[in-house]
């Protein structure tokens, strides 16, 4: 009997090896996730951004209504290389318009932020006031039905905030928001 | 009826030739400091929980938590106010864990695994004071009315059981529903849905006369940790000196982690034990495979979260009957041009991701229901006041009500 008692172990023991076999157990799977996770070597990339792909884009206008923020991280931006320096200019001009002047209710843009400026006849360089862009994406779709579609949309990287999740990608419809690596901060058109 | 869209930069005028002399204007782009900021985070996370530890496990004072809680919620919280968060991680794990286009990024990997790694020595630090979610709490509670052992245990349940939709929603790589439904991050962004702000506001109410129910009743991380804290190398200990049982830690614990001593009167005869573990042995499988069971038959409904399965959904619909007006969705399937049948491939995949996962998922939700139904009905004698490592969040406020830390000051 007292042998027996001798070779049992204390509840407190039994305790402290049930913790042991715990802790190793608790530090395998730490250290098993580390050696799981490093077998690809796009783990050094310290982040992800968002961007949108402009070949995949519809301009469907959720950009403008559906990123967390107030006024959408989504801005219009201008391939000025690709564009065509037109002056009836689809993205600057809505369609079927009676008169080409430059009178509120003839012209696409909603908050007036697409600036345009006389070059040489017949050419007019157009370019992006972005604080005014809410980001709907109405240019980019006149300029890609009528025009060379360099007029596209595209996540400003200083305004967004990095969601783990990004809102505008869950409702994209055409799947074009997807992570990048800080190395290539922006998918720029005709660049 | 379908007109595909022009989605491709359509070349119809050639590129002008100046004679004006035009320059191309040069646009430079703001390039992020992420990199930067990665380790500015990883390096805060690792000093604030450093300082907690020391202050608790070493010094048993509450000050530093109180002093770290006002830097995360400035700092993680208002100033950052940026994802990726240690709870927001785990998803992240998850879905590299499982899924091969996805590498989880090594600034995610750390956010979510130094914590764990800190409470597996310390317990959990992170939760005291350096997650701005637990800050925000501990900063506003002043009045602890403490829920019964019912409420307690019925809602402790939750975290495993959106841990495990979590985890099963992010490894089928629908949503990061975590994400989606954190109550605290509108607040840290000054603005968000309408829904989850008025969550918010009314959980930071609760926290001032409920300790923590963000972090007991929600929080998924915490969960995680508490697994960890179990077995944690170091543990807070209420005091250095030997505990006289005056009952006013387990008063101040706004987390009630801290159990009343309890003498087991009652002598078990060794039949009624062997009984009694048999019980646990059937229970334990039944309610396992019952959870499975049940996750199993709503896979499919599950499943509906994924918005390619509802894309899906819509496309037979309209196959079947032809809407009048399409939705975005709908009219972007067809400009794409791909096929249906491509389309029902892939969400055939889907399902049967959904229906392997949610058997795994509801294994475990079953698992955890089953131990803590055994938890409760085991009893155990204690002679003093002790600190439950699971869910004890090292905020120290036991520290300074114990009699015995008084003495020690004088």
């Amino acid at each position: 009997m007292k042998a027996n008692k001798k070779n049992k172990a204390t509840p407190e023991q039994r305790r402290e090896f049930l913790r042991t076999c715990g802790r190793v157990l608790a530090g395998g799977a730490v250290v098993s996730l580390f050696g799981f996770s490093f077998r690809d070597v796009a783990v050094w990339n310290t982040t992800s951004l968002w961007q949108i792909d402009p070949e995949k884009c519809t301009f469907c206008g959720r950009c403008e209504t559906d990123c967390v923020l107030p006024t959408s991280a989504v801005k219009c931006m201008h391939a000025i290389k690709v564009c065509g320096f037109c002056d009836l200019c689809g993205g600057y001009y809505r369609a079927n318009v009676k008169d080409l002047n430059t009178a509120a209710e003839n012209l696409m843009c909603p908050t007036g932020a697409i600036e345009r400026r006389f070059v040489e006849d017949p050419y007019f360089e157009y370019s992006i006031n972005e604080t005014l862009c809410n980001g709907c994406g109405k240019c980019a779709k006149g300029c890609n039905a009528f025009g060379n579609g360099s007029l596209y949309l595209q996540i400003k990287q200083e305004l967004c905030k990095r969601c783990n999740e990004c809102r505008i990608a869950q409702n994209c419809p055409s799947g074009a928001i997807r992570r990048v690596s800080p190395s290539e901060a922006y998918v720029l058109k005709g660049a | 009826m379908l007109v595909p869209m022009a989605i491709f930069a359509q070349h119809r005028f050639p590129q002008p030739d100046f004679e004006s002399g035009y320059v191309y204007p040069e646009r430079h782009y703001f390039t992020p400091a992420e990199p930067f900021w990665s380790y500015a985070d990883v390096a805060m996370l690792v000093l604030l929980m450093g300082f907690v530890a020391w202050a608790v496990i070493r010094r048993q004072v509450r000050w530093p938590v109180i002093l770290v809680s006002v830097i995360s919620v400035a700092y993680f919280g208002f100033m950052r106010a940026a994802c990726v968060c240690s709870i927001g991680g785990v998803q992240n794990v998850a879905l590299g864990l499982v899924s091969s286009s996805y590498t989880i990024p090594l600034f995610v990997l750390l956010m979510f695994t130094l914590p764990i790694i800190f409470t597996l020595f310390f317990g959990r630090v992170f939760c005291a004071g350096v997650c701005p979610f637990g800050a925000l709490q501990e900063l506003v509670n002043v009045r602890n009315y403490r829920l019964s052992k019912t409420v307690t245990s019925v809602l402790g349940v939750f975290p495993w059981v959106y841990l495990g939709l979590a985890v099963l929603f992010a490894v089928t790589n629908s949503r990061f529903i975590i994400c989606k439904f954190d109550p605290f991050v509108g607040i840290f962004r000054l603005g968000g849905e309408l829904p989850l702000l008025l969550f918010g506001v009314a959980l930071l109410v609760l926290s001032i006369f409920v300790g923590r129910p963000f972090c007991r009743f929600i929080c998924p991380y915490g969960a995680i940790l508490s697994l960890f804290s179990r077995v944690s190398f170091m543990r807070v200990k209420i005091t250095k000196k030997e505990c006289i049982n005056c009952q006013l830690c387990h008063n101040a614990c706004p987390v009630d982690a801290i159990r009343p001593p309890y003498e087991n009167k009652v002598k078990e005869s060794r039949s009624a034990g062997v009984n009694r573990i048999l019980r646990y042995i059937i229970l334990l499988p039944l309610v396992t495979v019952a959870g499975a069971v049940i996750m199993y038959m709503l896979s499919d409904r599950l499943s509906k979260v994924n918005s390619d399965v509802r894309l899906y959904d819509m496309v037979v619909q309209n196959e079947t009957r032809p809407m009048e007006v399409q939705p975005l969705e709908l009219q972007t399937f067809y400009g794409h041009g791909k096929t249906v049948e491509e389309l029902a491939a892939e969400v055939a995949e889907i399902n049967k991701a959904f229906r392997i996962w949610s058997i795994v998922i509801g294994a475990f939700i079953g698992l955890v229901i089953a131990l803590t139904l055994i938890g409760l009905s085991t009893k155990r004698t204690r002679r003093f006041y002790e600190i439950d490592d699971a869910n004890c969040v090292s905020c120290g406020r036991c520290f300074g009500y114990c009699p015995q830390n008084q003495l020690n000051k004088k």
